[in-house]
């Protein structure tokens, strides 16, 4: 079932009343709003004046809901999940702890060829040249030694925008991106921890500072999703200079995208869970192929 | 390409509504009334009546979830109607405060800003 995301992005008084999670407001002590938890996948806190009760936190950790706090740019900044997210959550961690060299290569080449196939069907959706991404994607070796990542990453962003620098903190759609990923972010982490896999131990990305290895990993194929719905808000209102609260409401449905996962139409959100499932099928030895969603 | 809208059509979103009647002569029977009315609470009904009851649910098999919660705490005496409706037959509905019209409840968005 696809479940909500509740964004607060002014001040509020957030507690736990009856199962439910009340959105109330501080001035007048107002009630803006109840939703039950059980209900709930993303809670993102966008204000300096939010204050949560121990009680609401145990809560939504209780039914896997990932809290996300923003920090002062406004872009996502924390994320709290829960420790385990599955009753048979140690055995899981063993066979993923246990999984082998070869097949942690096989399953990053087979992130790269879905990520470079969606890149391609987003550039070809908007007639920008994408013939050249045949030849990246036919060519990802094991583990991606030959770098075909990149390769068509640089491909990709030349075509896709006019004028345009991917940087971390670069001018906008930068911020758009980095705002859409971010949220892909914390509904992957979700949906690991959800499966009873630890998002800290990655495939391929191995950083040492970096919490959510697995779910960087795991969102590469997903990305293309975002990038298109920052490529269809440009090409109808135009770059926005500020990442306003109408930019993020907009960015925020990338949650109920639809897109094709398995032979079948899923919401963004349900088609997560089915990857990471896929994953730890992929790691117990039942599953040689991990899920993932096309682009069409 | 796939329209972004066909999943939270009319026809799939249900509407779950609750009616009951409940004796509440004694203590026991009024204590019995109220622990249901709140075990409604809890599974995230809200009031739209005095003794009406509505929950939204994305699916039908959401809806099904709930009805059967909703059978799980039936109170021992009493009456009780349970009722799946799709959204589209909900927003039909027409409601008056006396004769002005009012609103009809709007269904809960994926995304809520507060």
């Amino acid at each position: 079932m696809i479940k909500r995301t509740i964004y607060i992005g002014s001040p509020a008084y957030l507690r736990l009343k009856q199962k439910q999670l009340v959105v109330e407001n501080p001035e007048d002590k107002s009630i803006k709003g109840t939703v039950p938890i059980e209900d709930m996948a993303l809670l993102m806190l966008d204000h300096y004046q939010i204050t949560l009760s121990n009680q609401l936190l145990l809560k939504l950790q209780g039914n896997n809901v990932a809290v996300v706090s923003c920090d002062a740019h406004h872009l996502p900044f924390a994320m709290m999940l829960p420790l385990y997210g599955h009753t048979e959550h140690s055995d899981r961690i063993k066979h993923q702890l246990e999984a082998s060299e070869p097949l942690k290569k096989q399953l990053w080449k087979q992130t790269i060829e879905q990520k470079i196939k969606n890149q391609q069907a987003l550039l070809k959706m908007n007639d920008k040249p994408y013939e050249q991404m045949d030849l990246y994607w036919q060519h990802v070796k094991s583990g991606d030694t030959t770098n075909c990542e990149a390769k068509a990453a640089q491909h990709h962003w030349k075509y896709l925008f006019e004028n345009f620098t991917r940087e971390r903190f670069g001018n906008s759609p930068n911020n758009l991106l980095n705002f859409g990923y971010a949220v892909l972010r914390s509904i992957v982490a979700r949906a690991l921890v959800s499966s009873g896999l630890l998002p800290v131990l990655g495939i391929f990305h191995r950083n040492k500072y970096n919490p959510y290895c697995l779910a960087d990993d795991i969102m590469e194929p997903y990305r293309p999703f975002v990038d298109k719905m920052v490529y269809n808000y440009i090409s109808q209102y135009g770059v926005p200079e500020k990442l306003t609260k109408e930019c993020k409401a907009y960015m925020l449905n990338i949650a109920t995208q639809d897109v094709w996962i398995d032979g079948v139409e899923r919401p963004l959100m349900v088609a997560v869970t089915t990857t990471t499932a896929s994953l730890y099928k992929c790691y117990e030895g039942e599953l040689r192929q991990i899920k993932y969603p096309t682009l069409d | 390409m796939l329209s972004d809208t066909n999943r939270f059509n009319a026809y799939r979103i249900m509407w779950v509504l609750v009616f009951f009647d409940l004796p509440t002569e004694t203590k026991k029977e009024r204590r019995a009334a109220s622990q249901f009315r709140k075990k409604l609470i809890d599974d995230g009904f809200t009031m739209f009546q005095f003794s009406i009851y509505l929950r939204h649910c994305p699916s039908r098999e959401n809806a099904k979830v709930h009805t059967k919660r909703v059978k799980s705490i039936l109170p021992k005496y009493g009456k009780v109607c349970i009722l799946e409706i799709t959204d589209k037959q909900f927003g039909n509905m027409e409601l008056f405060h006396g004769v002005k019209p009012i609103e009809v409840p709007q269904p809960v968005q994926q995304l809520e800003l507060f």
